[in-house]
């Protein structure tokens, strides 16, 4: 199987080349044979990748310890669910992961567009199939998941051999949110791959009108999505295993994915200015190179080792490899503006400073603020190494203290934008949309300094999430109290029956609504209080309303690992109130590795999180480090909100025909005389 | 009696002067300890890393706490550890030379950024509105009603 998967990959590679050969050769001829060979190449490019992919996954479903990777990442003792992780826990199966993913994407885009868009879609597979090549190339030829075990002998023969049992999977990964994290994570970054291949093939073929920009708009949406879904899940499995009590730690690997979602969501924003006003268009264009390049820096820092980063893979030569590409896409996208910046002339005016437009400006600049501040902190260490000889660390504190002003202005944008018009936003509008979700937020901020949330920066984001959720509340209830005038219906069903008019705008605001439940989470971070202690059995320690007991500990042997668990009793205001079991779990394998796994009660209120630290050094006591974190499952549930708004914005809006009273058919439409433009009218859109 | 009242006087001494001043040592070992990283590679800050048993950070703050204990001021205890671990020590940058463009970057970008963003606003603004011209035969409409017509427009289609 690790021959046929080997074979799968060389071919798809061969396939690949051809998409993109044959792909420019048929943009240059429009030859439709060739078109559609080279499309049907890129679909077998694709379904080889699957094929290789799951030749892989065989190999450790069927315990193939002749394979280097598989005995690196898996033992006899793994079970199945963590056998699918397996795959992506090193370089080399990350890296055929992430064309697996990516050729699910192209293969969709190739058969859902073969029958439409034909002066764009030979652009698209050229600039997918140049994509493909790269991580087919590193596969194939610098990182191959299908190398086997063997000895050099005295002959210099390379003799196979076969080990008894694996390595194991890194205890880290042993957990059921690392089997879904990296997928979504992937997916996002895969996903940015569409939209830019959809822009530069726009620019490269002159493509008329705004169409490329519905499309690009989709599907950027669906990675947004996926890569929203990662970082949290990604956060939550930080909060639930490592252990330390926090859910971002500003590591490297983190920052780069935060960075394409920050550059994503301004595209998100700014796609609309385009769209309603063909304004924008040479800055959406960059925002989705830039996505996409940062998709490809961001795997760049996780690969090459030049920032030092828990989550990182083992140092490598793969780096460079990344660094000519990037350099690449650069040169391409540069040329490819610098010939055809004509096509994306607009005739952009505003009417007012204080209109949407304005708002989507600060927007975005605000996003573009946020992403170089963290990248030019993730790379400083680098960068002051270069030039001053001194490594010097970049952590928490840093980003703290510049991204939450950041922050806490956005989430000010994401209030008083959707209150703004188009053009022009009147006093007698501004003061009617404003009142009301000011003195929201003022309630919201004396409610949390009452009781007991007092600091300057928390304050002021409960203060602005009170703003945003009531400016939120009043469009969905105008809007709704209009349809249920009209229609009879009750004020929930005329909300739905809103949202279900307008997917898009209403979906975003489902959206928004998410994030300000996850802004709420985090301000509670201020307030967080641990306790760490040496403890008997028997013995207690107070942390807020709660006491804790360390009442025994047990053990408990599982197929893979063994489990010592730590049985704590908790008290609330001194009634019993359940009992938590923090664990360290020690894996079968070479190295006999650990992991933690935390005890967390949950509420709305706070989090109880109760880690078994590990054995006194002197004593060999028990460890037990105790936290009360306030509000943080609200980021959790604020997660939920964000990817239920983003599916609602995927789904078509529902059509509505209006019918006059008292008419059995819809009215005539009404003839107008007719007006000369000196203008283009826009484009009409969903 | 003697012996009681000298137990009495030293216990209240111990309470009222000795354990507010551990509790401040240790308040302060917490700050201090809070500018530094922990150099097991954890990417934790000193006092965060929750590594039972960590072989850097169990002695970094034992180190920590000893000076303090002695009175060290915080310039010299930073000294002290950057002498010892290197300036990756440093959970921040610290805001005097090269290390000064960390911080000021993201106000530069920002700067930057709004002048930009203004400079574009107005340029957009200054630009002439567009004039419709009506065809032979059709209704002339003025500038203000046309206003007008667009205000009710975009509240009608606001999205």
């Amino acid at each position: 199987m690790d021959v046929f998967g080997s074979f799968a990959l060389l071919l798809a590679f061969v396939c690949a080349v051809y998409a993109l050969v044959g792909g420019i050769a048929a943009i240059l001829t429009r030859h439709p044979l060739l078109i559609k060979s080279t499309r049907q190449a890129g679909m077998a490019t694709c379904i080889l990748i699957f094929l290789a992919t799951f030749s892989l996954e065989y190999l450790f479903f069927s315990d193939n310890f002749a394979s280097a990777y598989v005995v690196s990442h898996s033992n006899r003792d793994l079970s199945t669910f963590y056998k699918v992780a397996a795959l992506w826990s090193g370089q080399e199966g990350s890296l055929l992961f992430w064309s697996f993913l990516l050729s699910i994407y192209v293969l969709s885009v190739l058969v859902v567009y073969r029958n439409k868009n034909g002066e764009l879609m030979p652009y698209v597979g050229v600039v997918l199939a140049g994509v493909q090549i790269f991580f087919l190339a590193l596969n194939n030829f610098v990182a191959s998941p299908f190398k086997m075990l063997g000895n050099v002998s005295a002959s210099g023969a390379v003799e196979p051999f076969v080990r008894m049992d694996g390595n194991g999977l890194n205890p880290l990964l042993q957990y059921p949110e690392m089997v879904i994290h990296p997928p979504n994570l992937y997916s996002g970054y895969t996903g940015f791959t569409i939209p830019f291949a959809f822009a530069l093939a726009a620019l490269l073929a002159r493509y008329p009108g705004e169409k490329w920009i519905h499309l690009t708009r989709k599907w950027t949406m669906i990675a947004w999505c996926f890569q929203s879904c990662g970082i949290l899940l990604g956060a939550h499995w930080a909060y639930a295993v490592l252990g330390w009590g926090g859910y971002w730690g500003w590591d490297p690997v983190e920052n780069a994915s935060l960075l394409p979602w920050l550059t994503g969501t301004a595209f998100l924003h700014s796609v609309m200015m385009q769209e309603k006003r063909g304004m924008m268009k040479v800055w959406n264009v960059w925002l989705v190179f830039t996505t996409f390049l940062l998709c490809i820096l961001g795997t760049f820092l996780t690969r090459s080792g030049i920032v030092s980063s828990v989550h990182a893979f083992a140092q490598s030569s793969i780096g460079s490899w990344f660094v000519g590409f990037l350099c690449l896409i650069m040169v391409v996208c540069l040329t490819a503006y610098i010939k055809n910046r004509d096509y994306l002339k607009s005739e952009n005016r505003l009417d007012s400073v204080v209109s949407r437009e304005s708002s989507f400006l600060f927007n975005n600049l605000l996003f573009l603020v946020a992403c170089i501040a963290v990248l030019s902190g993730t790379l400083f260490p680098v960068f002051s190494e270069w030039f001053t000889g001194n490594r010097i660390s970049v952590g928490p504190p840093f980003f703290n203290k510049i991204m939450i002003p950041i922050g806490l202005a956005l989430l000010f944008l994401t209030g008083v934008g959707p209150l703004l018009a188009w053009g022009r936003t009147s006093k007698e509008s501004m003061k009617r949309n404003f009142g009301w979700p000011l003195l929201a937020g003022i309630v919201a901020a004396v409610v949390s300094f009452a009781v007991g949330y007092r600091n300057v920066f928390s304050t002021l984001c409960l203060f602005l999430c009170g703003f945003v959720g009531w400016t939120i509340f009043l469009e969905f209830y105008r809007g709704a109290r209009v349809i249920a005038a009209r229609s009879g219906m009750n004020l929930l069903f005329s909300a739905q029956e809103l949202a279900m008019r307008n997917t898009r705008r209403y979906g975003g605001y489902v959206v928004h609504f998410g994030m300000v439940l996850i802004f709420i989470g985090l301000a509670g971070a201020a307030f967080n209080i641990d306790v760490q202690k040496t403890m008997n059995f028997g013995d207690s320690m107070k942390l807020g309303p709660y006491t804790l007991i360390l009442q025994s500990a047990d053990t408990k042997a599982d197929k893979n690992y063994t489990a010592q668990r730590m049985i704590v009793e908790v008290l609330k205001d001194n009634q019993q109130s359940m009992l938590l079991y923090p664990e360290k779990r020690l894996f079968q394998g070479r190295d006999q590795s650990s992991g933690t796994m935390v005890a967390i009660y949950s509420t709305l209120r706070e989090d109880l999180y109760v880690v078994f630290a590990g054995q006194d050094q002197d004593t060999n006591l028990p460890v037990v480090h105790a936290f009360l974190n306030p509000l943080v499952k609200w980021i959790w549930f604020g997660g939920v909100w964000v990817v239920l708004g983003t599916l609602l914005a995927l789904v078509p809006s529902r059509k509505v025909s209006l019918v006059l009273a008292h008419s059995t058919e819809p009215a005539p439409a009404t003839v107008v005389p007719a007006l000369n433009p000196t203008v283009t009218l826009q484009e009409g859109h969903d | 009696m003697t012996s009681r009242r000298s137990i009495l006087a030293l216990t209240l001494v111990f309470v009222l002067g000795i354990v507010p001043l551990l509790a401040q040592q240790a308040d302060r070992v917490k700050t201090v300890g809070s500018r530094f990283m922990c150099m097991c590679n954890c990417n934790q800050v000193l006092t965060q890393c929750n590594h039972v048993g960590c072989y850097m950070s169990t002695a970094m703050l034992k180190e920590l706490g000893e000076m303090v204990g002695r009175g060290n001021s915080d310039a010299i205890i930073t000294a002290a550890f950057v002498k010892e671990y290197g300036t990756t020590v440093f959970a921040e940058p610290p805001k005097s030379g090269f290390s000064l463009i960390a911080w000021s970057m993201p106000f530069v970008y920002f700067i930057a950024g709004a002048t930009l963003v203004i400079f574009v606003i107005r340029k957009w603004r200054s630009r002439p509105a567009t004039v419709l011209q009506s065809a032979p035969g059709g209704i002339a409409v003025s500038a203000d009603a046309l206003d007008r017509a667009r205000a009710q427009a975009a509240r009608d289609t606001d999205d």
